[in-house]
Parts: structure tokens; C-alpha cells; sequence
């Protein structure tokens, strides 16, 4: 039915005051064009997403890209098979090469940022960043558009994350863990676990006094954004701190030893191991972050004894913990650093430097098509052979696996509408 | 947020009627001069006339939506066909369509065939056959397509009328006629090939045809956009029947309240009453100072009978150094000073960021008037004059060490606001000055025509020759005026005498920051303005030509008078002499409305950063007044706060009546406000001190989070209370930079997080002081047996560690740099125990988890006398929420005390206030 009376646009005051409450909005011509190109809302393969971010941007060659035939940027460490034919990874990831059939490998990402601070915030986001604009971390989007039980966190960060809320709201922001846990040892959430020696009995004799002092602004309930949401969160906040579940899902220690052993007992085992236990809970998206990977100095020394053992270990255990407890199907994890690291190895310093050109990215679970590499690097790795894949295209996946149209548009907290993925594709042979 | 039945459906459902006879007058008193509506004239098919590109083609465009985002207006076109984004690129425009005009047969164009549907169209039918667009569109073609002409009359402005509207009852509709003035001096009708934007649809819509429809009580604006003018009506319906003539007398005590009240009556709104003593005391405190009152000042404020108590505390808190240090946190916010975007800024880490906020708290402090505070910023240049880049960075060096024989803040400029990594190419300065200083957001123009302003791509364009003469090169010299391989070789020098290369690789940064920290010479970074015949701007696509044509000439926002840039040593002269004038209004508008923002839940334009043409304030009258008299007042700052805090607006209860309940935008009733980020962190350790803390904090700035200089890193303790709070990110131009929204994380953090019981349990705050005067001697017995034992059980790292960095950066502010030496050993292993924490005791699966904030329970527990309890009860109420508790809430209180463990009553009494929403909103 037409009407006579037709109104311009999303009412400005809406969209000022959209922060919190951003709107998204196709309009009806591009939905259905998208709907009949079979974009919108794909079936969600996912329903949670581990994110694993290696801060500091790790040598792609001396990882999943090796190259041991091109002499001038082999460097010290040697290539092993792995358990899928004709594909080869670093001899410091021998668990990872031993499942390789389980995730599928990008080898050839490319983009052109180098800076850690810039990159960083591009693959975090699947956005170049922009001076005007601070785009929302996936985690954000997903804490938007995906549904979590009440008592849990939407979005947990193990123990901190680039990713931020941005133009979507502070209300989007992850729960950051700030430490790492340790298998085999008892773990703090600040703000989720209860301190020693309190009980659940006493949060509710305290909630309760709260209740009865709390009563200044009644006169406003129902009519004052804040107040309200002030009182919503007052309620979600104790279903959070009182639940049994979120209780035991952040105690990593309650894990049988059988199959918390494996994860190893370092800060990135553990926090894979806990990352596990909340989505098992229902936390819909956790990120993990593993840091010091900018080996500009002593790029081998550090690889060999300090990251590779620890992630070797920690990422193996992750996708079979997750297969084991029937979660890798609908969990949908992707691995990356903010870029790969210079083919020719700086010879005072024995290090290699910043390389956006080329890099490697890991996707498993969740609807990937698993024991595959796609893309592929030129001889020494130095860029991709044919036309690679860019940050944006495997955002847009990711966000497909999870059922999020990457093409969806919010209104940021200025009133632009932006897409979720301004310049991606959704890469389909990654898809099962 | 208020609720508002829209009835919105049912006025869209009407059918427009008859024009209402006051817009009929108001035609009839020009027509004589004015050319008739396009859709009068090519309504007859036959018509002969031709139309013009410019007035009506591009408009028509517009208005049928062809060059909007999603469609041609998209950056990617269309179909292979695309039009500027909101118009204004004629060159464009007119290729574009060119492309899609078939010369030999008009009529079989696919610009005409496309939009009238003869040929499949993805977007519609927008000219169906027939209409008077499709004529009009149709005759352009036949014309031959005519673009703009060269030297083609300018457009000059846009009036709508009637001037304002006033309804009186939901449905009724107001027609808007638009009329385009062009600088040739014709004029027309062009309300049919205008856009509207109805800026809160709830109170007033506005239909495609520019008629507004009234909705719910309440006031607004409609927009009316055509070519490049932006013209906002005010639209408005009284809230109650107590409109004009029949409003109460009411006193307005100041010039603000009778800007408030001009408005509050034609709306028919009556103004809360006047907050108490209590809440004005403590409002006024958190917003003057970031500071809760002292349970004795309350008990003084409300005992004291002069008549001008108010406005004495008011003078009283603007002398405090909490004021200087709040309102520095301000103008970090709006000019964005960020660590994240000054890396290697300095030598030493976060020195840059340290050093702008003493720069502007030393001003704030003096009260430097504010246009003289931003000359400062705006004017910055690093070298005194006939200064050597050698005796530069002595100079610099000379500001660290052990004995720093001088301070940055002495220094003229503050540099860094132009070293920002966020701030470098000139399209992205002119971003960000346009934010800072002006308060418009002008990133839009930078793509595009501004959607919401009167700023074209080519005023962008203008705009940011400004800055591309200027220069800041980190960690080195900006070699210009001939003196360019001398400093290079300075430099190379004082890093040979470090030991490092020219070129600094990974490790040598720590060198460099360890020298400098020492006081050592290194590189400094520089500041510049390059003369006129060295200005090369380092944008990539400029390199193939490196030497631009000189003379450039550049043009302010706004103004039409070109400037030639070269006849200025520093360019940015111009536009400081720009923002001065009185006739710019931005400049002063800007930050008045800014810092009103901060004394409500609102701007008077809102968002603060948005002073664009179709976003007017809610009270024009009242920010052009205060603007003009903060001129007048010779910018100064605390005539401002003085001025704000100081009338009945800002002194309104938060209790609504009938009339205003409504209402947010006009000032009739105080609104709660979430604390910012700092002065609530600040306020739980308020709350918590023990007497003597507590009584020293308004002067006392230890500690405070308003003296934290920059942006809080990921893994600095107190990153996290500010972030999860929303502290500004101070990188993206823009007032949201700050968040003032509650969050689960912001709540879960005051119910249960470590930092919040850490300050509640702390040795010497007020719980300790409490347990001391409950049992002297138990308490002795304790001290005892701590001697005996050794120290009492330790804070958790965490917080042992926030509590060292905290104290590290006082020491290091105050220069004493052995003590600094001494804390950061201490957090180094503090750091280690974090890395490698002792192994837990052995726990069973059913037990509570590892504790954070060790209790006392080798000591009994006491029970509370009633009366001791009352007083215990009135202090606490005192110290968090500014008040004496009520009957009722004495008697929980009362109750929560009574237990056989009274202290632990206490504990959950101050926990239960500072989770009050009283405590953490201000109101």
C-alpha cells in the first residue's frame, strides 16, 4: 500500500541518537537484490567464534609458509609434512602439521599496512582504518547480532583485545580477562568471580540492602534512558555473578586433568582452555590474545624456544578439545597476526621485519571446509602468486560462518551508515 | 528517553488539504519578484522553457533520489553510471549524463528512457511520463543538455517561510516555501525541487512536498535542503496550556534563566523547582572540581544562612587545583591527547603526553583566557627564534633528568597537538581542527558535499591548504631555511654520542629513551612552518609534481574571501585571526556549548561536535548570548563556569513536574548524568578514604584520575576502570570519543570487581577507621601481633601494582627521581610475581574462588551499638551520596548493621551506596 504521505530518510534525531541503539538499515532495493543473489542472512554455520590474534605480526615463513628451497629467505628452521599431502609447515609446528586436516590454512593474504598499531586494528576489524572513524571489533558485532544467555558475557577477551566497541557503543565492549590462566590453577575474572570467602548468599544479602537504598530515582523508571538502563544492567549483573554455570566456566582448574593436560601449561594454553569451557558455556565470541611476536631481533631464538612451543601446543589442543566435546562444527575459529615478516633476514640482528605484503591466516570449525590451503605465496614468499586475499575477504567470511551479512549497514554514532565489511568478499571455496 | 505514543501513522494517512492562510500572505508580500515553482511552469508539456542545470536539473535529481548512496551517488556508481554524492560536482554530473543523451533522437535517451521506466530501471520509476519532472527533465535534453555555464550566476542562500511555526493542535500541517537567492540577484520558487528532513518526525513530520504535519507537544526542526543550502524552521507545539499569555510570572535571577524561560513559555513548560543544598553541593562539586563534597562541608553548606552561599561555593571550587585538573582532562578530550597517537613523539615514552596535559594545566590553572590558550596550540612552533636545532634539543633535554632546569609548560606553543599521528596529512588536520576548534564535522567534505552543511568538496579542498606548509618530524629536525644539512648533521652527532646510527631500528628506541629519560641530549622532534617556496605537500599523489604552482590561495569555511597563503610566514595565522573575530561565532559558540554540555546531559546543540546548519540548538537566542558575552568577557573561562553554575537552569531539581516531564532538550529540570570515567573512579576512592585522605582531596590532587595525562595502555591497572567507563580514546574527532552510556561491564565492575573492593578494604580508609574506633583494643592487639608476625597479609598484585605506577607518576611529576627509581623496581617485581604467580594452595572443586582483597578474620566479630550505628550510618550516606539518609533508609540501614557482625554490616552498607544509582549519576 502506497501512502500519500511519504517522509525523507532516517529521522535525524534517530540517528543522533543511535550510539547505543545503532539501527541498521538496507534499503528495500538492495535487500532483495542481495536476498536474490542469496546474501542475506546465510544459514549460520557457527554460533560462537574463538578469534586468536598473534600480536606482533609472526614470520609467515617460519610458521605455515615455509619455503626451503629459495636460500636467500629460508632461514634456520627446516619444513616437515604434514597430514596433508604436499603441504609442509615449520619442524616447530609438529602438532599442528599432525591436524592439519582440520583447519584450513590462507597462505598469500595480502595487504599494505605496516604499522603494528594500523594493521592491527585492520584484521581485528576486517576495515582499513580510518582517521574519522573507529570501526567495531568482530566481537562487537557479534555481541550485537548474535544471542547470549543472560548470565553469561556476550564477549570475553582473554586476557585483553584490540578489539573494541567503536562506533557501536560502549555497551558492545569485551569483558577483558586482563590475565592469562594457567592450566592446572585456580582463575580470577575481575568483575565475574566472587572474591574468597564470599558466597552466593552473600551477594544476595548485600543485593538486597542495594534494593531497599536504591530508591532515589524511582519517580524516573520507565522514562529515563539511563536510569533504566542503569537498573537493566543492575539485573544482568547479578544473574552474571550469581550463576553457577558462568561461575564454573571461568574456573579452568575444574577441567579434568585427561583433557586440560594437553593444552599445556603456559598463558596461551590456558587461555585457549578457558576460551574453550566459554563457549561450551554459550559465550557467543571470546578472543585470545598471544603476543610478542615482532621478532625483529632474534627472530629464530625467539620462535623456536619461546612462541612456536606454546602455540604449536596450545592451538592443537584448542581444535581437538573442541572436536572431542562435539564443538568445532558450530565454533568457528580464525587465527592471525596484524602481518607476515620480512622475507630477507636482517643479518646484524638476525630478525625480520614488518611485511603486510604477505602473511598467513588460519580458519577452522564452524562451517570451514577443513584440511585445505588456499592461496598461495611466490617463491620466496614475498607476496602472493596470483591474486591473494585481502583482510577484508576473510572478515566477511567469518562473519558469514556466524550468520552475519557482512554487508549490513549501521549507522554510526555520527549518522554515517557504514557496512560491517566496506570491501569484502565472502571467500567460498573456504566454505564446506 | 521519553515515550511518546506517535500517532505518526494516522497523520501520514491524511490527505493534504488546503494551504494555511498565513503562508498564503506571506507569498502574496513578494511574488512580484519571485519566479513561480518549476512544477507550476512544467506542468503544461507543451512548455517551451529550458531548463538550467544547476537550479533545476541537479535539484530535481536530488529530490528523486538519483545521486543518493544508493544509487548513482554511490562511490562505485551504479550501472556504470554515477553521479556525485549529494550533488555539487556539476562537472561530473553533467559527463555522466552526457554519456546517457542520445543527440540525434532526445527522446530516446536512456537518461530519459531509464527513470521514466520505457527501458527496465533497478530504482523505480522516478519521472514517470506525464509529471511535470519528467517534462522538465525531458526539455533539458531537447535543449540540448546544457550544462552549467561558465560564470553562471553563485547561489547565495536559502529562505524558507514561515520563519517559524507554532501548531496548536496533532495534524495540523503548515506548507514550508522555499525560496533560492542567487547571487544575480533573481530569485525562485523552489520548494518543489527541494529536499526536507523532519529532525524528530515524532513532534513534526514533514512530507516530500515540504508540508509539516504536527505531532506530539514538543519543539524541532525542519530541514529544507536545495543546491547548497541547508535552512532550518523551527517547529513547535506547547506542552501544556500554559503557553504565553497565560504563563506564570516566574523570576528569571539571570540572563541565562530569562533566555530558558523566553523559550520555557512558548512551549508552556514550568521549570522545576530549585534543587536542595544537598544536591546542588554535590552536583556542583563532581561538576566544577570532579569531587564528592566532605560529609563536614555538607553539614557546613546547608547551616550556612547567606543568601549568596551558592555562588561563593562556586568561587570557592574554581580556585581548587581539582578544577584546573578536571577541566584539563576536558581540553585533552577535545584537542586529543593520545598516546596511542603520539608514539615516539619524545624519546621517552608517554613524556609527550605528560607534558601536554602540565601545559594546559598551567593554563587552566592561571585562568589564561581561552582565545590565548588556543593561540598557543594553534600558532605552535618548536624553535625560538634564530634557535639552532642543536641548542633546540639542549633545550629540550634540559626539561628531563633528575633536575629539570625548566618545565614544557613554560614553553609558548604546545607542539604536540600537531605531532599527533592522526594529524599529519593536511585533509586529515583540516579534520581535525575543523573538531577541536570549531566544533563541525568536516570529514563528510571530504568525499563528498556535506549531507547536513553548507561545505562542498572544494571548501575542503581550501580549507586544507592551510596546513600543508606545516611540519612535525619525529625525533628530528624540519630542515628548512637554509639551515637544513646543518641540523641533519646535529642530529647525526648527538646520536653518534649515543652510540646509534642515523637511522633508528627496533632496540636503539630504548637507548634513545633511556638517554633521554637521564636528562641526555638526543633528538627532539620539530615543529615548523615551511616559507611558501618550499611548501611541497607529501601527499602521494603530489610526488610526481613536486613543485606546485605557487600562490596558492586558500578560503575559510564559510567566507568567501580568498586569502593568498604566501603572504603569510605561518599560515595558520589567517585562520587564528579568523576564529577570533566575533562575526565567526564557531570559535566561541563551539566551547560554550561544549562546556555547557559538561553542567547538563546536554549541549544546547547536541551532538557538541556538530554545529552544522541542519542541526540548530534547541535555544539559538541563549548559546549566541552566552557566546557573544564570552567574547565580551574576554574568553574567560571561569566567568563561563561562573556564569553557567551560577543560574537557576543549572540549579534545577531533577524531579520533573507535569509540564516539563516530556521534555530534555530545554532545560526545565536537571537530567541524571553517568559520571565521566575519572571523576567516578575518583569517587569510589573519595568515598572510601579515611578522614584525613578524605579531607585533603580537593586540594590534593595524588593519585586523582583527572591528572592522568594521556590515553590508558591495554596493560597499565589503570587502563581498565577508564576504559571500561569510557574514557575518551581522544583519536577520531569526535565528542563520542567519550562514552557516557551505562554498560554490564561498567555495573559488574562496581558490584564485584577487585579494584572497587580493594578501595573499600584498604588499610587506613574508612572501613579500617571504622573497625579502629569499634575496637581500640582489638585493633592494638592486631598491630601487635603484626609486629610479631610480620606484615599484614599483602594486596593482590594487581593491585599493589596499580597502587606503584600510580605512585611512580607523582614521583616522576614532582622530579623526585630516586624515589622513581626505587618504585620501579618494585614494580618490576611486582611484574615477575604477576608473570610467575606462587602456586595456589590446594582447594577443593566446591569452594569459592581464589580471593582478592584479604579480610581480617582472625579478629571477633563486634556488634554495633544502635546509636554508634546511626552515626556510622549518617557518615557513610555523608561521604558517597551528599545527603543524610531518610527515615526509611536509616532504618535498612539501621537493620543491615544490627548483626552479630556489625563491621561486616558496615562493609555491605558502603559496598550497597556506592552501587546506588544516586551515587554514580550526578543529578
Amino acid at each position: 500500500m502506497s501512502m500519500p504521505f511519504r517522509v525523507h530518510g532516517t529521522p535525524r534525531r534517530n540517528i543522533l541518537q543511535a550510539g547505543a541503539l545503532a539501527i541498521s538499515g538496507l534499503s528495500l532495493g538492495n535487500y532483495l537484490r542481495l536476498a536474490a543473489a542469496g546474501e542475506v542472512r546465510p544459514q549460520a554455520t557457527a554460533r560462537a567464534a574463538i578469534f586468536i590474534n598473534l600480536r606482533g605480526g609472526p614470520s609467515h615463513l617460519d610458521t605455515f609458509d615455509p619455503k626451503p628451497d629459495a636460500a636467500d629467505v629460508r632461514g634456520e628452521f627446516e619444513a616437515i609434512p604434514t597430514a596433508l599431502p604436499g603441504v609442509h609447515f615449520s619442524e616447530h609446528l609438529p602438532k599442528l602439521a599432525r591436524c592439519a586436516d582440520q583447519f584450513a590454512l590462507l597462505r598469500g593474504v595480502t595487504h599494505s599496512l605496516a604499522a603494528h598499531e594500523l594493521g592491527t586494528a585492520y584484521v581485528n576489524t576486517g576495515n582499513r582504518p580510518l582517521p574519522s572513524l573507529e570501526f567495531p571489533g568482530y566481537g562487537a558485532v557479534a555481541a550485537k547480532e548474535l544471542t547470549a544467555p543472560r548470565d553469561l558475557p556476550p564477549f570475553v577477551a582473554i586476557p585483553n583485545t584490540a578489539q573494541r566497541a567503536g562506533y557501536l557503543g560502549i555497551r558492545y565492549a569485551p569483558l577483558s580477562t586482563t590475565q592469562a590462566p594457567i592450566v592446572g590453577r585456580p582463575f580470577q575474572v575481575r568483575g565475574v568471580s566472587l572474591q574468597e570467602g564470599v558466597a552466593v548468599s552473600d551477594v544476595e544479602r548485600r543485593t538486597q540492602l542495594l534494593s531497599k537504598l536504591d530508591r532515589t530515582f524511582q519517580e524516573l523508571e520507565g522514562g529515563n534512558s539511563l536510569i533504566d538502563g542503569l537498573d537493566e544492567f543492575s539485573r544482568q549483573a547479578l544473574s552474571v555473578i550469581t550463576s553457577p554455570r558462568t561461575q564454573r566456566a571461568f574456573d579452568i582448574s575444574r577441567e579434568p586433568q585427561a583433557f586440560a593436560a594437553p593444552f599445556g601449561k603456559t598463558p596461551f594454553g590456558g587461555s585457549c582452555l578457558l576460551a574453550l569451557r566459554l563457549v561450551e558455556a554459550g559465550v557467543p565470541f571470546v578472543t585470545v590474545t598471544h603476543d610478542g611476536w615482532d621478532t625483529h631481533n632474534d627472530n629464530f631464538e625467539a620462535l623456536r624456544t619461546r612462541l612456536l612451543p606454546p602455540f604449536d601446543e596450545g592451538l592443537s589442543a584448542l581444535l581437538g578439545g573442541l572436536a572431542a566435546r562435539g564443538l568445532l562444527e558450530t565454533t568457528a575459529v580464525f587465527v592471525t597476526g596484524e602481518f607476515g615478516r620480512t622475507p630477507r633476514i636482517n643479518s646484524q640482528r638476525s630478525g625480520r621485519d614488518h611485511f603486510p605484503r604477505c602473511m598467513f591466516m588460519l580458519l577452522a570449525g564452524g562451517g570451514v571446509r577443513p584440511g585445505q590451503v588456499l592461496g598461495e605465496s611466490d617463491a620466496t614468499a614475498s607476496g602472493p602468486l596470483h591474486e591473494g586475499y585481502s583482510p577484508d575477504d576473510v572478515a566477511a567470511t567469518f562473519f558469514h560462518l556466524l550468520g552475519i551479512d557482512h554487508r549490513q549497514e549501521y549507522q554510526t554514532n555520527t549518522g554515517r551508515p557504514v557496512m560491517i565489511v566496506r570491501d569484502g568478499e565472502v571467500i567460498r571455496p573456504l566454505l564446506a | 528517553m521519553r515515550m511518546r505514543s506517535s500517532s505518526f501513522v494516522q497523520i501520514a494517512c491524511l490527505v493534504l488539504s488546503v494551504a494555511g492562510p498565513f503562508v498564503a500572505s506571506s507569498r502574496g508580500a513578494e511574488s512580484d519578484e519571485i519566479v513561480p515553482p518549476a512544477n507550476g511552469r512544467f506542468a503544461d508539456p507543451a512548455t517551451q522553457e529550458t531548463p538550467d542545470f544547476q537550479r533545476h536539473v541537479v535539484p530535481l535529481m536530488g529530490r528523486v533520489g538519483c545521486n543518493g548512496r544508493s544509487c548513482h551517488g554511490s562511490f562505485q556508481g551504479q550501472s556504470g553510471f554515477r553521479l556525485s554524492l549529494f550533488g555539487y560536482d556539476f562537472g561530473l554530473d553533467h559527463k555522466g549524463l552526457q554519456q546517457r543523451i542520445d543527440s540525434k533522437s532526445p527522446l530516446k535517451s536512456l537518461a530519459l528512457l531509464k527513470p521514466s521506466h520505457a527501458v527496465d530501471h533497478e530504482g523505480g520509476q522516478p519521472l514517470p511520463p506525464g509529471t511535470w519532472e519528467h517534462t522538465l527533465f525531458r526539455r533539458w535534453i531537447e535543449s540540448g543538455a546544457p550544462p552549467r555555464p561558465a560564470g553562471a550566476a553563485g547561489f547565495l542562500k536559502l529562505e524558507v517561510l514561515p520563519a517559524s511555526i507554532r501548531m496548536s493542535r496533532e495534524g495540523e500541517q503548515v506548507p514550508l516555501q522555499v525560496i533560492a537567492h542567487w547571487d544575480d540577484g533573481t530569485k525562485e520558487d523552489v520548494t518543489c525541487l527541494s529536499r526536507f528532513q523532519a529532525n524528530d518526525p515524532a513532534i513534526a513530520a514533514v512530507s516530500e512536498e515540504g508540508v509539516v504535519m504536527a505531532g506530539d507537544p514538543g519543539d524541532t526542526h525542519v530541514i529544507a535542503f536545495y543546491d547548497n543550502g541547508v535552512a532550518a524552521t523551527p517547529v513547535l507545539r506547547p506542552y501544556s496550556d500554559l503557553a504565553d499569555d497565560r504563563y506564570p510570572q516566574l523570576v528569571a535571577r539571570t540572563r541565562i534563566d530569562e533566555l530558558v524561560q523566553d523559550k520555557l513559555r512558548l512551549l508552556g513548560e514550568v521549570p522545576s523547582e530549585v534543587c536542595t543544598d544537598e544536591e546542588f553541593l554535590r552536583r556542583v562539586s563532581l561538576d566544577i572540581a570532579g569531587t564528592l563534597p566532605r560529609p563536614q562541608e555538607v553539614r557546613e553548606f546547608v547551616a550556612d544562612a547567606r543568601p549568596d552561599k551558592r555562588s561563593r561555593k562556586i568561587d570557592e571550587l574554581l580556585e581548587t587545583p581539582a578544577y584546573a585538573a578536571k577541566w584539563t582532562t576536558f581540553l585533552c578530550d577535545i584537542t586529543g591527547n593520545s598516546d596511542a597517537q603520539l608514539n615516539n613523539a619524545t624519546a621517552e615514552r608517554a613524556r609527550a603526553s605528560r607534558e601536554w596535559y602540565d601545559w594546559i594545566f598551567q593554563r587552566v590553572q592561571a585562568n589564561v583566557p581561552y582565545d590565548a590558550l588556543m593561540e598557543g596550540v594553534i600558532l605552535a612552533v618548536s624553535r625560538q627564534p634564530g634557535e639552532t636545532y642543536l641548542d633546540y634539543c639542549e633545550r629540550q633535554a634540559a626539561m628531563a633528568g633528575s633536575e629539570p632546569a625548566s618545565k614544557y609548560a613554560d614553553e609558548p606553543g604546545l607542539t604536540y597537538f600537531w605531532g599527533r599521528g592522526n594529524f599529519q596529512r593536511p585533509e586529515d588536520r583540516a579534520i581535525g581542527f575543523a573538531y577541536t576548534f570549531m566544533g563541525i564535522r568536516l570529514q563528510c567534505a571530504q568525499c563528498h558535499k556535506h549531507p547536513f552543511d553548507e561545505w562542498t568538496q572544494q571548501d575542503f579542498k581550501q580549507f586544507q591548504a592551510f596546513f600543508d606548509r606545516v611540519r612535525f618530524n619525529r625525533l628530528s629536525p624540519v630542515a628548512a631555511a637554509g639551515r637544513g644539512p646543518a641540523d641533519v648533521a646535529d642530529r647525526r652527532e648527538m646520536l653518534a654520542e649515543l652510540g646509534l646510527a642515523e637511522r633508528l631500528m627496533g632496540n636503539d628506541r630504548r637507548v634513545l629513551a633511556d638517554a633521554a629519560r637521564d636528562g641526555k641530549l638526543v633528538p627532539a622532534s620539530e615543529l615548523a612552518v615551511l616559507p611558501p617556496a618550499a611548501a611541497n605537500p607529501r601527499r602521494p599523489a603530489n610526488r610526481g609534481n613536486p613543485r606546485r604552482p605557487q600562490n596558492r590561495v586558500a578560503r575559510l569555511l564559510r567566507d568567501a574571501e580568498p586569502i593568498q597563503l604566501d603572504a603569510f610566514d605561518d599560515p595558520r595565522q589567517p585562520i587564528m585571526d579568523w576564529l577570533r573575530d566575533p562575526e565567526t561565532r564557531l570559535f566561541s559558540r563551539a566551547i560554550v556549548n561544549r562546556i555547557w554540555a559538561q553542567y547538563f546531559h546536554r549541549g544546547i546543540v547536541e551532538p557538541t561536535d556538530d554545529l552544522s546548519l541542519a542541526n540548530p540548538g534547541s535555544n539559538e537566542p541563549l548559546l549566541d548570548d552566552l557566546a557573544r558575552r564570552f567574547i565580551e568577557n574576554g574568553y574567560d573561562l571561569k566567568w563561563l563556569h561562573r556564569e553557567i553554575a551560577g543560574s537557576d537552569a543549572y540549579q534545577r531539581s531533577w524531579r520533573p513536574n507535569e509540564t516539563n516531564r516530556l521534555d530534555d532538550q530545554n532545560f526545565a529540570r536537571a537530567v541524571p548524568r553517568r559520571l565521566p570515567a575519572e571523576v567516578l573512579l575518583d569517587a569510589i576512592r573519595t568515598a572510601t578514604a579515611g578522614s584525613d585522605e578524605r579531607a585533603g582531596l580537593h586540594e590534593n590532587l595524588r593519585g586523582r584520575m583527572t591528572t592522568y595525562p594521556g590515553t590508558p595502555q591495554g596493560r597499565q591497572p589503570v587502563a581498565y576502570g577508564l576504559t571500561v567507563f569510557g574514557r575518551s580514546i581522544r583519536s577520531k574527532n569526535c565528542d563520542c570519543d567519550r562514552s557516557p552510556d551505562p554498560s554490564l561491564l561498567q555495573t559488574l565492575y562496581l558490584r564485584n570487581d577487585v579494584d572497587v573492593f580493594a578501595q573499600i578494604d584498604r588499610r587506613d580508609g574508612w572501613l579500617d577507621e571504622v573497625a579502629g574506633t569499634l575496637r581500640p583494643r582489638a585493633r592494638q592487639a592486631q598491630a601487635e601481633r603484626d609486629r610479631a608476625s610480620g606484615p599484614r597479609p599483602q594486596a593482590p598484585p594487581a593491585v599493589r601494582l596499580a597502587r606503584l605506577q600510580q605512585a611512580l607518576q607523582t614521583a616522576r611529576r614532582q622530579g623526585r627521581e630516586e624515589q622513581a627509581a626505587q618504585l620501579q623496581q618494585r614494580i618490576r617485581k611486582v611484574r615477575e610475581e604477576i608473570a610467575n604467580p606462587p602456586p595456589p594452595r590446594p582447594r577443593n572443586a566446591d569452594e569459592p574462588f581464589a580471593g582478592a582483597a584479604p579480610r581480617r578474620p582472625d579478629l571477633p566479630p563486634i556488634r554495633i551499638e544502635t546509636e554508634t550505628a546511626r552515626n556510622i550510618i549518617d557518615e557513610a550516606y555523608l561521604r558517597t551520596l551528599g545527603r543524610l539518609p531518610d527515615d526509611e533508609e536509616r532504618a535498612a540501614a539501621v537493620e543491615a548493621l544490627s548483626g552479630t557482625d556489625g563491621l561486616a554490616g558496615v562493609r555491605d552498607l558502603l559496598w550497597a551506596l556506592l552501587n546506588t544509582k544516586e551515587f554514580i549519576v550526578n543529578h
